[in-house]
């Protein structure tokens, strides 16, 4: 009984996403630290943590997004949107503190959510479509109203500096230079955390799942479909704020066209992590694991040989490889009866 | 029977009729508020060497909603296939070739680049048909794939100079008619016999409309999604060409607006993205209406910023008022039932 028990978690793990993921990873990193020793230390470690913590906040929420059966590419907008403004709000009012600029930017980005979230939850409108439309809205309505200026270094309140350049935990290497573990990993953790708890231990969560398994089951099992989209779309907008100014405090630099276009990244790292864009599947681990393949593949690109121009290849071909094993592995579960799009 | 039969009927043309009726009231708006400057045989020469491009785009987009998917890679799509024909014809012609030879090159360039495009169409059905990708995902990847192809090829750099029998695809005109309108006409024409008139177009309907029954009366979604798609690439290559001999560079990224524009247009024209209805006509008169509004702004010179903003608001108004005439078109069918 028990070893019977035993046997079928082990057939459990070896069908989850994660556990390959996870070995190609492994596998990967070794063969890039074969190549440059300096690959796996802790430093590098805690460098490409920083560096990607801002687009791991945005595939938590592009997860959510695709866990209900939807997509979301306006996120992208969302997030230089609160960005941006909240910069410029926070050099025009001379309030320099970081809280106020999260502030700002989240604020921008839940109503900018809410606007998704109405269209899709009211009108029924396909969320490819709609969010098509409201990025091109925002990120022009953003770049007219707002504006096309750059914010140099010079220009940036100094809590934008004193934040990025904040570490929780600081170490000292053999040489005598210290590194440290910077607080966005930190931030970064706690909204995964956060988004776990939410999907795992709220009806609010398991609506997210329900919707996504069969949007009119879900509806007549009671869930408020229309209520649970708006939050979501909503809680991408607040996560989308966040990852704005993380990456403005990183760079030390705010352009109003940055960010926009790396959506396929996100994407693909969300993707990569198992979450099927059909819906009603898929874990926050996979994604993280999905986040981390991305930017070490991102990152080791230039150690392999290869110049940054494989970049977009590389993450077309992860998406559609990812992509495609999830689907034909339920494609063959399902059966043939039923034609899948 | 009958009557819901006509009813159906009905509705198809008041869905014409309304697409008509906005083309001609935003057309007599954008006429009447810029006086001497709309209708001028100028511009109308510039709307129409405009339409062509992402009219082609558009019919691609459209192909691939009919069967309830959607083709985000066209625009990747034409621009490999125009860096493929870019490649071929500063590379293969001299000034000192003759003539003849010159001719060759550029009905290689012009096959290489709509093989490229067909191959890309093959990839994307092969995606959604067998391995049973969404569609919109597939076409998600395959447009970065695409796009990084055409980035490793070119190193981002643009690739400019054709030669100059070439051009005249993209800018030189048949009786005071520009010769991209004239494939575009041919295409549309072509696209409506398919549509309309054959088992293929018939099954494409159904497919979208409903993919099961269609399975069930005999129909093979594979190869029948394999071909949309394909049908699509083509276009798209189609598409490239006219726009690689109009401005006479090519560069990868180039034409991006076309995607949402091309999206727009389906949308706009009553193309149903759901999939199972949507027709030529009122594709054409949507990319119509979007071509007037278009060179309404261009004249306005407005920002492309400003452009953007409208676009997106238009989509998504046009989203709308479908919701709500659905609602309505769905309460009428239900009083007739009733009664």
């Amino acid at each position: 009984m028990v070893k019977n028990n035993r046997i079928l978690r082990i057939q459990k793990l070896l069908k989850q996403n994660e556990l390959y993921l996870f070995l190609v990873i492994i596998v990967y990193s070794v063969f890039i630290t074969s190549l440059n020793s300096s690959f796996l230390s802790l430093e590098n470690l805690f460098d490409l943590g920083k560096s990607s913590a801002g687009m791991g906040i945005m595939a938590i929420g592009v997860f959510t997004v695709l866990l209900s059966g939807g997509i979301d590419i306006s996120f992208t907008a969302i997030a230089i949107s609160g960005q941006y403004i909240a910069a410029n709000v926070l050099i025009a009012s001379g309030v320099d503190n970081i809280f106020f600029a999260f502030f700002i930017s989240c604020l921008v980005g839940v109503a900018l959510g809410a606007i998704n979230g109405l269209l899709i939850s009211q009108f029924k409108i396909s969320t490819l479509i709609t969010t098509l439309g409201t990025a091109s809205v925002f990120h022009g309505a953003l770049l007219t109203i707002v504006g096309t200026k750059a914010i140099n270094s010079a220009q940036l309140p100094d809590c934008f500096k004193a934040f990025g350049a904040k570490d929780v935990l600081i170490l000292t290497k053999s040489n005598g230079v210290n590194y440290g573990l910077s607080i966005f990993i930190i931030i970064f953790i706690v909204l995964a955390l956060l988004t776990w708890l939410i999907l795992k231990y709220t009806m609010l969560g398991r609506g997210i799942y329900a919707i996504g398994g069969d949007i009119n089951a879900a509806e007549r099992s009671g869930f408020n479909v229309a209520k649970i989209q708006f939050f979501i779309y909503c809680y991408v907008g607040f996560l989308a704020g966040i990852a704005g100014v993380l990456h403005i405090s990183l760079i030390r630099y705010s352009n109003p066209t940055y960010i926009v276009g790396t959506e396929l990244s996100v994407i693909a790292a969300v993707v990569l992590g198992g979450t099927r864009i059909t819906g009603g599947s898929g874990t926050i681990i996979g994604t993280i694991m999905g986040v981390a393949m991305v930017t070490i593949l991102n990152n080791s690109l230039i150690l392999v040989g290869l110049s940054s121009y494989w970049h977009n290849f590389f993450v077309g071909l992860i998406i559609i490889l990812s992509v495609s094993i999830t689907s034909y592995q339920s494609k063959r579960s399902i059966g043939n009866i039923v034609f899948r799009r | 029977m009958g009557r819901n039969y006509l009813l159906g009927k009905y509705s198809k043309h008041s869905k014409t009729l309304t697409l008509f009726i906005i083309m001609i009231s935003v057309f007599i708006v954008i006429s009447i508020f810029l006086p001497g400057k709309f209708l001028t045989i100028r511009n109308f020469q510039s709307m129409f060497s405009q339409i062509p491009e992402f009219g082609l785009l558009a019919i691609a987009v459209m192909l691939a909603m009919l069967t309830g998917g959607i083709d985000l890679s066209i625009v990747a799509t034409a621009n490999l296939a125009g860096i493929v024909a870019a490649l071929i014809l500063t590379k293969f012609t001299f000034p000192q070739i003759g003539g003849y030879e010159e001719l060759l090159t550029i009905i290689l360039a012009i096959i290489s680049a709509l093989t490229v495009s067909l191959i890309c169409g093959f990839l994307n059905g092969i995606l959604v048909a067998y391995i049973g990708v969404p569609a919109i995902l597939a076409t998600l990847g395959t447009m970065g794939l695409f796009s990084g192809i055409a980035i490793i090829i070119t190193k981002g750099y643009g690739i400019i100079g054709f030669p100059e029998k070439f051009l005249f695809i993209g800018s030189g005109t048949i009786l005071l008619i520009p010769v991209p309108m004239i494939i575009f006409i041919l295409c549309a024409l072509v696209a409506v016999l398919i549509l309309n008139k054959t088992i293929f177009g018939f099954s494409v309907y159904m497919l979208g409309s409903n993919p099961i029954s269609a399975r069930f009366s005999g129909i093979s979604n594979e190869n029948l999604l394999i071909k949309t798609y394909m049908m699509s690439g083509f276009f798209a290559g189609l598409a490239s060409i006219i726009m690689i001999s109009r401005v006479n560079s090519i560069r990868e990224g180039y034409g991006s607006v076309y995607l949402l524009q091309a999206i727009l247009v389906c949308v706009l024209g009553g193309v149903d993205p759901s999939g199972g209805s949507g027709s030529i006509s009122g594709l054409i008169m949507g990319i119509i209406t979007l071509q007037v509004l278009q060179s309404g702004f261009n004249i306005l010179s407005f920002s492309p910023f400003f452009k953007k903003v409208i676009w997106g608001l238009i989509l998504i108004l046009v989203m709308v008022i479908n919701f709500y005439s659905a609602k309505l078109s769905q309460k009428s069918i239900k009083r007739l039932k009733t009664n």
